[in-house]
């Protein structure tokens, strides 16, 4: 059986959990610094599988050295965003945490595959980068499979489908200027140019644009998790299981796409040793400008990082 | 797609709507008093079915009315419990807010599911209240506590808990009556599989079950356990399965008991309760179950 942890048991780290657990793909290992609170969660989970017919073993811990020689582990643990708080307002204490976190996966979980969850998402991979001293390809960001569903639930709204049906890439960094690719972007096999006018796709790309903060502002006291854990879990699923699927994902570029040197979500072939292939779709020049400015507002992320960085 | 209404979108309502969606039971409509709450929820679930390939649709509304207009009505509002309490304690919290809703099911068509605890108290409670036809009200108890036994019991044998089934029926509390002569791996009684001994100290276990969730957690109860076995539940009178599930109903002279809601195992499926089943009994079962039906009727009646 394969073995995958997942650090942080908030409702990100847990749904996440859950959504593994039904896959019956790997026992899991959840670990928070709160006492009780990955063990109440994991007994819950055992409690549900008579019902869901799975048979995992799921293990609630303090330590991190349960999460050793794990083949995936997750980085969920951070504060969320509140209403109002912009992503980069996170990025002191999420990066201390996320600086713990990748020393322990470095120390007990040398061969792992990271995905890193908590945001600000680009940034936070390129600290799990430093910290575990990893191959480029074993760490990976989670955002562009969530930005992708998010996309794709809107269009099957619009067009009365089936959610599944639409098929869809979205590019770029996690945030306001993500990129949305209505070429690449296709409902039971039809591109989705010809379904929908120009306006309309607009104003579905604003939306998922905008499709964290809509959530924050119904909740008001929290943010989403069930979109985001199950992005997780199939992430998961795909490297677990080396399945090489292609999914939207922040990988550290080197020139793919004329950037290099930070994390940014591009298509990703995911199998066993992570990031397989970094994939290079064709971009038309209003696509190609999107993604500069998207890759700007990463690296200004990252240079705010840089100037609050301490490594050890 | 026939309709679900969910009252209350805290941990346990909002996971019920998810386990619907991911079985695909039927459309759900998702309430709460807490305006926003149920909004954001069902978009996040929605935002999950690309990936989850789910084709119901789960919503979020501000109207009560709607909601509780729904063929099935599942009811997860109130307060839950903190570590050192016990269900009973509250009881007194939620019985107001258990009443004022069975005021509005008066003369309702709908299938109702207590999930509020304590769930027997609030059962009898909402029947009398509702003045509903006993067969459209029930109360998830014993189905929880049997799925904790059954994982025991699976863990116990290093077994898959698919393969287990488990009676548990009587008072969701410390209370409750396991029914080891009605518990079986793919037909074997654990007894023959299990010693005595053995037997009671998980049985125990399963008794401290919620107490541990709720003491471990510290600020928040099970909600995965219970939300899954709400969904299944559901979905046998959504479809009707015609599915042996112990619930908490409204005793109408079974044992001799009655106007007490304690869980009994019953045939669910369309409508809610279409068969009572009467397990076999020993003596001090039936005594302590008798019990239990006075204690509920004594705390119901008492406080009013």
């Amino acid at each position: 059986m394969s073995k995958v942890s997942v650090i942080g048991a908030g409702n990100v780290g847990a749904t996440a959990v859950y959504y593994i657990a039904e896959k019956n793909i790997a026992d899991i290992v959840m670990v928070d610094v709160v006492p009780g609170l990955p063990q109440s969660k994991a007994l819950d989970f055992l409690h549900a599988a008579p019902t869901r017919g799975y048979n995992v073993n799921i293990v609630g811990t303090n330590d991190y050295s349960e999460i050793a020689d794990s083949d995936v582990v997750v980085i969920t643990a951070g504060i969320a965003r509140k209403p109002g708080m912009d992503r980069m307002d996170l990025l002191k204490t999420n990066v201390s945490i996320a600086k713990s976190a990748s020393q322990a996966i470095a120390e007990y979980a040398p061969d792992a595959v990271v995905i890193a969850v908590t945001n600000p998402l680009d940034v936070i991979s390129m600290v799990a980068l430093r910290e575990t001293g990893f191959a480029l390809k074993k760490v990976i960001g989670m955002a562009g499979v969530l930005d992708a569903t998010r996309y794709r639930y809107f269009i099957a709204e619009e067009l009365d489908v089936l959610p599944s049906d639409v098929k869809a890439m979205v590019l770029g960094g996690h945030g306001d200027t993500m990129v949305p690719l209505p070429r690449y972007t296709s409902v039971g096999g039809f591109p989705l140019t010809e379904l929908m006018d120009e306006a309309t796709i607009e104003e579905i790309v604003e939306r998922t644009r905008k499709g964290g903060a809509e959530i924050v502002g119904y909740l008001k006291t929290g943010s989403a998790y069930y979109a985001p854990g199950a992005s997780v879990a199939k992430m998961v699923e795909a490297i677990v299981k080396d399945e090489k699927r292609v999914l939207a994902a922040s990988a550290f570029l080197r020139g793919e796409y004329g950037h290099k040197d930070i994390f940014l979500g591009v298509p990703v072939l995911l199998g066993k040793n992570g990031v397989e292939k970094i994939i290079e779709l064709d971009l038309n020049e209003k696509e190609r400008k999107e993604l500069v400015n998207s890759a700007a507002a990463v690296r200004k992320g990252v240079e705010t990082l840089e100037s609050i960085y301490t490594p050890g | 797609m026939t309709e679900i209404g969910i009252i209350g979108s805290g941990n346990v309502g909002a996971n019920i709507a998810f386990f619907i969606a991911e079985k695909g039971v039927a459309d759900v409509c998702l309430y709460d008093i807490k305006d926003g709450v149920p909004q954001g929820k069902s978009l996040d679930m929605m935002e999950a079915a690309p990936i989850r390939r789910y084709g119901t649709k789960i919503r979020g509304t501000d109207s009560f009315d709607e909601v509780k207009s729904a063929d099935i009505v599942i009811i997860t509002a109130g307060s839950v419990r903190s570590p050192g309490m016990k269900r009973a304690d509250v009881f007194e919290k939620n019985r107001a807010l258990i009443s004022e809703l069975a005021a509005s099911f008066k003369g309702s068509r709908s299938t109702v599911i207590l999930v509020t605890e304590p769930v027997d108290l609030l059962t009898t409670l909402f029947v009398q209240e509702s003045g509903m036809d006993v067969n459209r009200v029930m109360g998830l108890g014993g189905y929880l506590d049997s799925t904790r036994l059954r994982y025991l019991l699976a863990r116990e044998l290093g077994i898959s808990p698919e393969s287990v089934d488990a009676t548990v029926i009587g008072r969701h509390s410390d209370d409750m009556i396991p029914l080891p002569a009605y518990c079986s791996v793919a037909g074997v009684p654990v007894e023959n599989l299990i010693d005595a001994e053995r037997l009671e100290t998980i049985f125990a276990e399963t008794r401290g079950a919620g107490a541990l969730i709720v003491d471990m957690a510290q600020r928040a109860s099970a909600y995965y356990g219970p939300s899954a076995v709400a969904a299944e539940l559901a979905e046998a009178i959504r479809k009707d399965l015609k599915r042996t599930i112990p619930v908490s109903i409204m005793f109408t002279g079974q044992y001799g008991i009655e106007g007490a809601a304690m869980s009994l195992p019953a045939v669910i499926g369309s409508g809610g309760v279409v068969k009572v089943l009467e397990p076999e009994l020993t003596d001090e079962q039936k005594n302590k179950l008798t019990e239990s039906g006075e204690a509920v009727r004594r705390i119901v009646g008492g406080a009013s």
